[in-house]
């Protein structure tokens, strides 16, 4: 039983993570336009919040309408946080912003984690709509419908504002610490916790009556996806220097959540693929008509029938097909 | 014997319909005791009440103590353990990882022995949808079985084994109970399975108690064949 869980394929999987952020960085500095860095930029961002709609989805079964809240509460907790209002340092006070929506998610997960599917799915809806309503009235707060801009101090963990609000320097930043959420979230899986996360996701009554209370577990993975996508929102407003409650809106997480099921959520980078490809897709798509949402959603069914597990899936299969194996995780 | 698990007074009601009424029943350690009767006697009604999978009337005491309103999932960690009608193991996940996952959820057990006695070490990196149903039912006994469980409640175990895989069953549930000195409740509808290992016997029938007594005693009581055929035996 002791020699279950690989540290070797870890390490090697760490290094090829990071080989790859430092070429990209290098490729995207050499031959990068000046649109093609802003659409990155913007790409990685988003990632989070579709990173953790697809954790979520593959952790646990459920699948959020909501999670542009943590992403929003995110962004929201930067833009206090650095304002003249907050009594904490920026750093420590950008460092806290995390936790704090990771908490307060943690305490909604006891609550909607008891629901499964359709529930589910419209309980976020409606808790994420109510923190977009909530952003829109309370001006005092977040400045209402106009918004909040946000002055960055000159200097933020070493870096020069300038650079952090740079789209080279906000994909570089962003695609590194995505590069280690995803790290983070690989070991996680392998960790019993993560083995305990899967189990849940496939027989919670079982789990239960092996000892286990489940719902504390299943509010922890709902929370740990909350963090991710708050992670999101933090890097949004440093880029953005601005916040407004459009960022909350239930659109921001349908846009995120077709990101998710594009990519598909069979293997664990799958939303991020999504993420990416769905920035792509809007940039050449909207070249060529304004309905390119309609083009989107025809792509998406396409995708979806040709390949059930998404971009991801299909791609692995490929990568299957050729004899080089993937892990696979056993997800929705 | 010890009595180590003590039902009183179980009922259960479905709206206007008494699925159980005042069933009182007593496990004892190393000794198999099968709950038989008809389809809707409420045999699995009683394992999901003391169980604690659903509510219903009455009280279950573990060595004396009220475990009534505990949660399945302190149940467990006291020593009752449960198998499931249908199957209920984690398709996804290898043998090795769920029985890992139940021997922590128990604080701990003998998985070696347990995999060992079960036969499945040749399959324990597999992933349980890759193995035989057979092998299927064998890891959900072993899920219930870690952790050196007290009172081991088993709803239908042999359902859908064949009639050798069933003898093979048998055979470990009654090397088991007396090895491990557990108390069984067994719930089952192979006949030759029940009247082979189990020490004693209850029959229900339409939520009531019907009769109790060694296998051997009721296996011509005309009570239990009314109950089985319907008719005035």
């Amino acid at each position: 039983m002791k020699a279950m869980f690989a540290t070797r394929a870890e390490a090697i999987t760490g290094l090829i993570v990071a080989l790859a952020v430092i070429m990209a960085s290098v490729a995207v500095e050499a031959w990068g336009t000046r649109i093609l860095v802003s659409l990155l930029s913007q790409a990685v961002i988003v990632s989070f919040l579709a990173f953790a709609i697809g954790f979520l989805a593959r952790t646990s079964n459920l699948v959020s309408f909501g999670h542009a809240a943590p992403f929003g509460l995110g962004a929201y907790g930067t833009a206090w946080v650095l304002s003249n209002g907050s009594p904490l340092p920026p750093e420590l006070g950008l460092l806290l912003v995390v936790p704090a929506v990771a908490g307060v998610f943690f305490l909604v997960g006891l609550v909607v984690s008891r629901l499964e599917g359709i529930a589910f799915g419209m309980l976020t809806l409606a808790l994420g709509q109510g923190f977009f309503v909530a952003a829109s009235k309370f001006r005092g707060l977040t400045g209402g419908a106009d918004g909040r801009i946000i002055d960055l101090p000159r200097r933020l963990f070493g870096l020069r504002a300038d650079v952090v609000q740079s789209p080279y320097g906000m994909f570089v930043i962003g695609l590194a610490i995505l590069a280690l959420v995803y790290l983070a979230l690989r070991a996680f899986e392998a960790t019993h916790t993560g083995r305990l996360a899967a189990a849940i996701r496939e027989n919670d009554e079982r789990v239960r009556f092996l000892g286990y209370r489940s719902r504390a577990l299943k509010a922890a993975v709902f929370a740990l996806s909350a963090a991710i996508a708050a992670l999101g929102g933090v890097l949004y407003a440093l880029y953005q220097g601005f916040v407004s409650p459009e960022i909350l809106h239930w659109s921001y997480s349908g846009s995120a959540l077709i990101m998710s099921i594009l990519g598909g959520t069979s293997l664990l980078w799958g939303p991020i693929a999504g993420a990416f490809a769905f920035f792509f897709l809007r940039q050449e798509l909207s070249a060529l008509t304004t309905h390119w949402l309609a083009l989107v959603g025809a792509t998406l069914v396409v995708v979806t029938v040709a390949w059930p597990s998404g971009l991801s899936g299909g791609i692995a299969a490929l990568l299957s097909r050729l004899g080089l194996r993937t892990r696979q995780g056993a997800a929705p | 014997m010890t009595v180590r698990f003590r039902c009183v007074d179980i009922g259960k009601r479905y709206g206007g319909l008494a699925a159980l009424q005042g069933i009182n029943l007593e496990l004892e350690a190393g000794i198999v005791h099968g709950l038989i009767g008809p389809n809707g006697a409420g045999k699995s009604t009683f394992i999901d009440v003391v169980s604690g999978r659903s509510r219903g009337s009455g009280q279950v005491f573990l060595d004396g103590r009220d475990i009534t309103r505990m949660p399945p999932s302190e149940r467990r960690r006291l020593g009752v353990s449960r198998s499931f009608q249908r199957t209920s193991i984690f398709l996804g996940l290898t043998i090795r990882e769920q029985l890992y996952l139940a021997a922590h959820g128990a604080g701990g057990g003998h998985t070696g022995e347990l995999v060992e006695m079960l036969g499945l070490g040749s399959v324990l990196d597999e992933r349980a949808e890759d193995v035989s149903y057979g092998q299927q039912r064998l890891v959900d006994l072993a899920l219930a079985l870690v952790g050196n469980p007290v009172v081991l409640l088993l709803d239908e175990p042999a359902a859908g084994l064949s009639v050798a895989e069933s003898q093979v069953l048998a055979s470990h549930l009654e090397d088991i109970a007396a090895r491990w000195n557990v108390a069984v409740l067994l719930v089952e509808h192979d006949m030759d399975v029940v009247f082979r290992i189990c020490h004693v016997l209850t029959v229900l029938a339409s939520g009531k108690w019907l009769v109790s007594g060694p296998p051997a005693q009721l296996r011509n009581d005309p009570a239990v064949i009314r109950a089985y055929f319907g008719g005035t035996a």
